[in-house]
């Protein structure tokens, strides 16, 4: 694999660079969350995490050797595929937390619903690239939607809300730069607003504990509105400066459960305080800015929908997920990316980057 | 060129996480920062040990002791039916508390929950062995009061018991918290802030489940202070148990200082039962013995009729006023009357022609009727007061009594009437309306002894090495020769053949005193016999009091005898 001069020219090696830095922040902040299980390095989330993102680099490595534009060829075969595992998950899945998200295979613990984020921005953007011009009649909805609702409800009663949430403004943010009417998408939007008490009958009862935790966590302090009390205490008590690494009473006494998981930041916001989190915010905007950079100098609409589809997914994960360890959001299973523990997050969150390079690096030969 | 406009929702949404942070991290850092401590910081208080009460030769009365209690972490327990065989067989408990116990364990499983309290040193050794074998079992120490000479000096020492609701929200700021011991009465309540000491505490860092991690940091317990009696046990042992099986009271003091060397008050009670939660049932029934009051200190609380040693205030007040001299005479035929009230002297047929000193070691009414009569009403209530009656004694107990020294006044104000001749000559035989406590009575023996002076009583010498100077002596203003002339008589009503106090006898010692025998609306008559020894110098008073205890030149004055050879076998005479 030889890169042509203009491919290494237009590589944002920065962006690179930002996605590492992350991944080893998380790796410091994932052994101050699981040092107290005192596990032997390699048993330990640590060791299993280096092991993922290795894994995941070489993922990215393939990923931008090989044009994107390949990758939206094959992208219905992608979105089929995925769509079948996430079938099999719910008929097989091991039951985790209440629920069915997970394959395993030996011993990696395989969640579809992390590759549909990414599938579903490579099967919109075909669709809707093919479509280009033709997307102000309101009849080119129909197709897109189905391809929206046939994962957003398999993800959905796995139960996985938050996933399935986001992929509606993945939708609507990739709709409109494919130059769907705004006024379209806004009626859109409203069907789908009055549609949610509907909705609330299709969840399970500890997602909906869940959301009226959100509004008064206090319901139920020693139950579903523990992790949050204790979150807020975590990053609260954090302050300016943080109660220094390994130092955090709310990580270290596990006070704080899905610390290595879901709530890392809260650990982050604990030991690293204010300032430790700024920066962190810092580098998810600067991975925001690049990636709208690259959106904004493809020309390559196909290219473009992919970059805003990864931009949108990569930028709202890190919202919510804050968001939700603050108490700003209710609780929903989405990770912060390359810094929570977990495989499949990283494979997905790293394909996902190096697709973003790899339409930077291409942008200009189309 | 759409995606320009995409940047503003998603920057919009990076600024609201941040605003977001800012207010958790930095407006409510102080309160998440208070909840984090709360979370992860516990207090084990550590119960300052009190001080011990010593008696006046050094010997410990009171003191902490250690005492061992059987505990159980329930998470740690593997073999739940092992244990309660084991325990079956050490303590004789049914099964069924056993298993209650545990139960209550398991509700709070990282942390030792007691068992079984107060166990023997030797099961406690073979246990700690046994533990070993039995995860999950935990021997605790704590320290616990100990009553060393069980029932005698139960009303000197009080016992402990809970601190209650009104007097927690009363001396919070003096450091006491609930579940506190307090003093609940005698020495144990009136130095309880000296003998309380101040708890210390164990700052321990606890995980989610209440696990301590690590120790944060110690404040030492400061142990109460050491209360040194002017107690001599010995002779309080000899009181206490001269009283065994009657109502009444004993009180011992060197007259010259006002150090109180035994005080006894029977029926009496072991305040160790009200340490030890298993005697529940014994507590509830002396606390609701109300034919015996055991819990009452007759000897400073209790208030009875004085009869004849009153007789001593009025033939000093007599000879002070000169009302009467050495050289005045009454006859006593038995009987005396004004109008159609006759009043009987206790002797039928009188004791016929007598002067003061005979009628004192006679204890003749009527001799001390006409008296009365001469003195006025007026007279008596003043000597009665200047003999300490109707007031506190001041010694450092809780509660104490200042019974009723009546004079018209008096009468006028409580009992809604004039005051009539019999009312005198009631009082001039101490009879009536006048209320004493034994301790009045011994103070005002101990005048007669320190020839005119009164000393304030007191038990406690010293609290640590801080000495209390408590002697607190003062002429009473009588003249030596009133002193002279009742000492006198005293001195025969032991000393004479027909003494009626001579059973208080000693040989070898000069004793002198006054028996008492009082009539009173419940029924038998009280007894009573005071006195001091050696007769020129003395350095013992003592009062003796048996409710319906029958003649005080019987028994009292036995007990009397009893003490003093006690005190002389001891050195003090």
């Amino acid at each position: 694999m030889i890169f042509d001069k203009r491919l290494v020219k237009d590589f944002d090696k920065a962006l690179l660079v930002i996605t590492f830095i992350l991944c080893l922040g998380g790796v410091l902040m994932l052994h101050s969350a699981t040092q107290a299980k005192g596990l032997i390095f390699i048993e330990s989330y640590v060791f299993r995490q280096i092991n993922w993102i290795v894994l995941a680099a070489a993922f990215l490595l393939i990923v931008i050797n090989i044009s994107y534009q390949k990758f939206i060829d094959i992208s219905y075969a992608l979105y089929a595929i995925n769509i079948v595992l996430l079938m099999l998950v719910l008929i097989l899945g091991r039951e985790r937390l209440g629920a069915q998200r997970w394959f395993t295979v030996g011993n990696f613990a395989f969640q579809p619903s992390e590759f549909i984020k990414i599938n579903f921005i490579l099967t919109l953007a075909n669709l809707l690239g093919s479509k280009k011009g033709r997307l102000e009649d309101a009849k080119m909805f129909f197709i897109p939607l189905v391809l929206l609702a046939i994962p957003f409800l398999l993800v959905l009663v796995q139960p996985d809300l938050g996933t399935a949430l986001l992929l509606i403004p993945i939708f609507l943010a990739m709709a409109y730069v494919g130059g769907m009417r705004v006024k379209h998408l806004l009626i859109l939007v409203i069907i789908g607003i009055s549609a949610l008490p509907f909705f609330w009958h299709f969840l399970k009862d500890y997602q909906k504990q869940r959301l009226l935790v959100f509004l008064n966590p206090n319901v139920d302090p020693l139950g579903a509105g523990y992790t949050i009390i204790q979150s807020k205490i975590a990053v609260g008590s954090g302050g300016l400066t943080g109660k220094g690494w390994l130092a955090g009473t709310q990580n270290q006494l596990n006070f704080l459960p899905e610390r290595h998981t879901d709530f890392i930041f809260s650990v982050i916001g604990e030991e690293w305080g204010l300032f430790g989190a700024l920066i962190l915010i810092l580098l998810y905007f600067l991975i925001t800015r690049r990636g709208f950079d690259i959106v904004s100098s493809t020309n390559d609409m196909y290219g473009k929908l992919v970059a805003v589809g990864i931009v949108v997914l990569i930028s709202l994960q890190v919202v919510i997920n804050i968001a939700m360890t603050i108490g700003l959001m209710p609780v929903v299973g989405i990770p912060l990316p390359l810094v929570s523990y977990g495989g499949s997050s990283m494979l997905a969150t790293f394909i996902a980057i190096g697709l973003l390079l790899n339409i930077g690096m291409r942008r200009s030969r189309f | 060129m759409r995606e320009k406009f995409l940047l503003i929702p998603i920057r919009f949404l990076f600024i609201f996480i941040v605003l977001g942070l800012i207010f958790t991290q930095v407006i409510r850092h102080p309160y998440y920062s208070r909840l984090s401590k709360d979370n992860a910081i516990r207090i084990i208080p550590i119960d300052a040990p009190r001080g011990t009460i010593f008696d006046r030769n050094n010997i410990p009365l009171v003191a902490d002791r250690i005492s061992f209690d059987v505990a159980v972490v329930y998470q740690e327990l593997k073999n739940r039916e092992k244990l309660i065989r084991l325990f079956k067989g050490l303590f004789d408990v049914p099964r069924k508390n056993i298993e209650d116990s545990l139960e209550k364990a398991s509700l709070k499983p990282y942390a030792p929950v007691t068992i079984v309290e107060d166990i023997d040193k030797e099961k406690a050794f073979m246990l700690e062995e046994e533990s070993f074998d039995i995860r999950g079992l935990v021997i605790q120490t704590k320290s616990v009061r100990n009553y060393l000479f069980k029932n005698v000096g139960a009303h000197v020492f009080g016992y402990l018991s809970e601190i209650n609701e009104e007097e927690l929200q009363n001396l919070r700021e003096y450091g006491y918290r609930a579940k506190d011991l307090v003093g609940r009465d005698g020495l144990e309540k009136y130095y309880d802030k000296y003998l309380a000491g101040v708890d210390g505490g164990l700052q321990m860092q606890v995980d989610n489940k209440g696990r301590q991690v690590r120790t944060l940091g110690l404040k030492e317990p400061v142990s109460g202070k050491d209360l040194h009696l002017t107690i001599d046990i010995n002779l309080q042992t000899v009181c206490d148990k001269a009283l065994w099986g009657k109502n009444g009271a004993a009180i011992v003091m060197d007259p010259n200082t006002g150090e109180i060397l035994a005080l006894s008050s029977a029926p009496t009670f072991d305040p160790n039962i009200f340490i030890r939660p298993e005697d529940s049932s014994e507590r509830v029934k002396l606390i609701r013995d109300r034919g015996r009051y055991p819990l009452l200190n007759r000897a400073i609380s209790g208030v009875y009729q004085p009869g004849s040693v009153f007789k001593v205030v009025v033939a000093s007040a007599a000879l002070e006023t000169a009302r009467i001299t050495l050289s005045t005479r009454f006859n006593c035929n038995g009987a005396y009357s004004i109008g159609n009230a006759k009043f009987a002297c206790w002797k039928e047929g009188g004791h016929g022609s007598q002067n003061i000193i005979e009628a004192l070691m006679n204890s003749c009414n009527v001799f001390f009727y006409n008296t009365g009569r001469t003195l006025g009403v007026e007279k008596l209530e003043g000597f009665a007061r200047i003999f300490g009656f109707g007031k506190e004694t001041g010694i450092d107990l809780p509660d104490e009594t200042k019974g009723v020294a009546p004079g018209r006044l008096w009468k006028k104000a409580y009992k809604k009437d004039i005051w009539y001749e019999g009312d005198t000559i009631n009082y001039a035989i101490g009879q009536g309306y006048l209320l004493v406590t034994p301790i009045q009575v011994l103070e005002m023996m101990a005048v007669m002894a320190n020839k005119g002076s009164m000393v304030k009583p007191y038990l406690v010498k010293s609290v640590d090495t801080t000495e209390i100077l408590s002697v607190n002596r003062r002429a009473v203003g009588l003249s030596d020769d009133a002193i002279r002339t009742v000492r006198e008589g005293l001195y025969k009503v032991v000393n004479e053949e027909n003494g009626t106090g001579k059973r208080a006898k000693v040989e070898g010692i000069a004793i002198a005193g006054k028996t008492g025998t009082a009539q009173n609306p419940l029924g038998r008559t009280h007894a009573w016999f005071s006195g001091f020894a050696p007769f020129d110098n003395p350095r013992i008073c003592l009062a003796v009091f048996l409710e319906h205890g029958g003649k005080g030149g019987l028994e009292p004055s036995e007990m009397a005898n009893e003490i003093l050879q006690e005190a002389k076998s001891k050195g003090y005479l």
